[in-house]
């Protein structure tokens, strides 16, 4: 019989969620903390990811660690990005804090995947940046910036 | 990063540098640049060093961005490498600079001479940034058997020292190529016109010498051939392609060697496929990275000189040819070339320089090719010293890829009363410098 110790995580705006400690040991932050915290560690605190980023994190780690060999991986993986860019960058802080790799590379991933092949305007559109230059600024930068057009 | 509007931020900003970075890392040029242009913010950011840095390392290789560090470590003005312009200078290089190199020899040498002008032999430049150079022919038509090395002195001075004589017998049109630590030289011609096909291994011993030893291949060996191509296709294999044979006539075969682990034998087995580049002579192969090695030009069968570019990719042991519109590059219709030289470059490109056009006219020209998906073909400006047209001279870069050695070659001669008209075998050694 494995063990079923649980621990808790608590994100920034107290929501707690109780795991098992072997979905809890995917993110390598997390089992570095319990390594040296000795044996009171069963909450720990995770104060860089809210709620809402934290319980997706952990239904990454469950079926990662519960069933890493099913099928359905692979397909998981491509629906659990399929998120608007600001929950896909909170996951990808998450997991970059976290260390958790296998979340880190598909986020990244997901991430870089939504920059190729769009324009200037397009990218600002994606990802909710603001226009700060002036149409001339904007165009001294177009000019300065073209250099990988050369042929 | 500013709002953009509706109430909605842009989550992006919330990244690290280090993060985001390394997700910058994952685009080509032209989304790293797009996404600098978005705000005032992403312009500064991706100006950073570190992480041009990576990026050089990425596109042009660990050596050249390692090599680099040092030399302006050690440099006297001691500069920081400015990443973002080493990449952008190197990725649209559009110019070269030469140097003539001040070569002297030791003092004690009994043979206190420069390596004798020479054509048709091998020059090639060791990890610890050594040159070696073997054979050749010279004036007269006679063979050479000399090896000899040379360390630059900041890269303006080089020091010959002769190593040995005799071993390997004298020959041109050989092929030296470095694999690993070691060099491994193939077949040639001697001046009695008996072509070889037997296969030498050299080791650097020390600073100071370097020994030649028959490599033993077993009972299966490509024929004997001189003037063929050859490169190092990996840390162990190494493939050749066509020469001229036994009995005078262009070869088009293509043979790999496999070395042991040991270094102490070889297996060498002919690659089978088709379509294959027509027979040839006075060629260039080019291992460019990614299982490609790139063949352009020589003579072939009926003494007119080529054009054509294929790579052979080592994977699926097959060649596929590679078309260009020569029409719509400036200078492009000229483009036929035999002995000429073809060197890599960083970024998995060929640098080639001079060898004689389809009129027997000899070149000083340099071309940069890059058969990846930017399809280049693109002639180079020359400043600083302009070396002479010359052929069948041999060219080889130190570890940076940046900085190329240049050594003897067929020149056109100095018409005067008393000089026979045309040839001539060249004895210099020059410099070329992609960082202009």
């Amino acid at each position: 019989m494995t063990s079923s110790k649980t621990i808790v995580l608590r994100s920034s705006d107290g929501a707690t969620f109780e795991v098992d400690e072997a979905v809890a040991l995917h993110s390598l932050m997390i089992k570095h903390r319990i390594e040296t915290g000795g044996a009171d560690s069963t909450t720990i605190d995770v104060p860089e990811v809210t709620g809402n980023t934290l319980s997706k994190v952990i239904e990454y780690c469950k079926k990662h660690v519960e069933a890493p060999n099913s099928d359905d991986l692979k397909s998981f993986d491509t629906d659990f990005v399929k998120v608007d860019q600001a929950v896909l960058c909170h996951l990808a802080k998450a997991s970059y804090y976290m260390n958790i790799k296998g979340l880190l590379d598909l986020s990244s991933k997901t991430i870089a995947d939504m920059f190729k092949g769009k324009t200037v305007e397009q990218i600002r559109e994606t990802f909710h940046i603001k226009n700060d230059f002036t149409p001339e600024e904007e165009e001294e930068l177009r000019k300065e910036n073209s250099w990988n057009l050369f042929v | 990063m500013e709002d953009g509007g509706a109430g909605t931020s842009s989550s992006i900003a919330e990244l690290s540098h280090d993060h985001l970075f390394s997700i910058l890392l994952r685009l080509p040029l032209e989304s790293i640049l797009s996404f600098a242009m978005t705000c005032k913010k992403t312009i500064t950011l991706t100006r950073s060093q570190t992480l041009w840095k990576s990026i050089c390392a990425r596109d042009w290789g660990q050596s050249t961005t390692t090599t680099t560090v040092n030399a302006a470590a050690s440099s006297s003005s001691s500069l920081e490498v400015d990443w973002y312009l080493f990449y952008r200078r190197l990725r649209n290089l559009d110019r070269v600079s030469c140097f003539n190199l001040l070569t002297t020899t030791d003092d004690d040498d009994d043979d206190s001479s420069s390596p004798t002008p020479r054509a048709s032999h091998s020059l090639n430049v060791l990890s610890d940034g050594c040159l070696v150079l073997f054979g050749g022919g010279c004036e007269g038509g006679r063979h050479l058997d000399d090896t000899w090395i040379a360390y630059t002195d900041k890269r303006r001075m080089a020091n010959w020292q002769r190593v040995t004589s005799g071993v390997p017998s004298g020959r041109f049109g050989h092929s030296c190529v470095v694999i690993g630590s070691c060099l491994v030289l193939f077949a040639g011609i001697n001046d009695s016109g008996i072509r070889q096909n037997d296969t030498w291994i050299a080791q650097q011993e020390s600073s100071k010498t370097l020994s030649w030893r028959l490599l033993d291949v077993g009972p299966v060996a490509p024929p004997a051939r001189g003037a063929h191509a050859c490169c190092s296709i990996d840390n162990r294999r190494m493939l050749i392609h066509g020469g001229i044979g036994l009995s005078g006539t262009r070869l088009g075969d293509t043979w790999v060697l496999c070395l042991s682990e040991n270094l102490c034998f070889g297996t060498w087995h002919e690659t089978l496929s088709h379509p294959v580049p027509s027979p040839r002579s006075g060629h260039t192969l080019t291992c460019i990275g990614g299982s490609r090695t790139v063949l352009f030009g020589g003579r072939g069968m009926g003494y007119e000189v080529l054009n054509d570019i294929w790579y052979f990719d080592s994977s699926e042991e097959e060649w596929v040819q590679v078309l260009f519109e020569l029409r719509n590059i400036p200078g492009g219709l000229s483009l036929a070339r035999v002995g000429h030289s073809a060197t890599l470059i960083p970024g998995g490109r060929v640098l080639i320089y001079g060898g004689e056009d389809s009129y027997r006219h000899r070149k000083d020209d340099f071309w940069l090719l890059d058969i990846s998906q930017r399809r280049v073909w693109r002639r180079l400006k020359c400043e600083g010293y302009q070396p002479r047209s010359r052929s069948f001279h041999r060219a080889s870069a130190d570890e940076s890829g940046c900085y190329l050695y240049v050594f003897g070659g067929m020149v056109d001669g100095i018409l005067q009363p008393a000089e026979p008209a045309g040839l001539r075998f060249d004895g210099e050694l020059f410099l070329v410098d992609l960082l202009v």
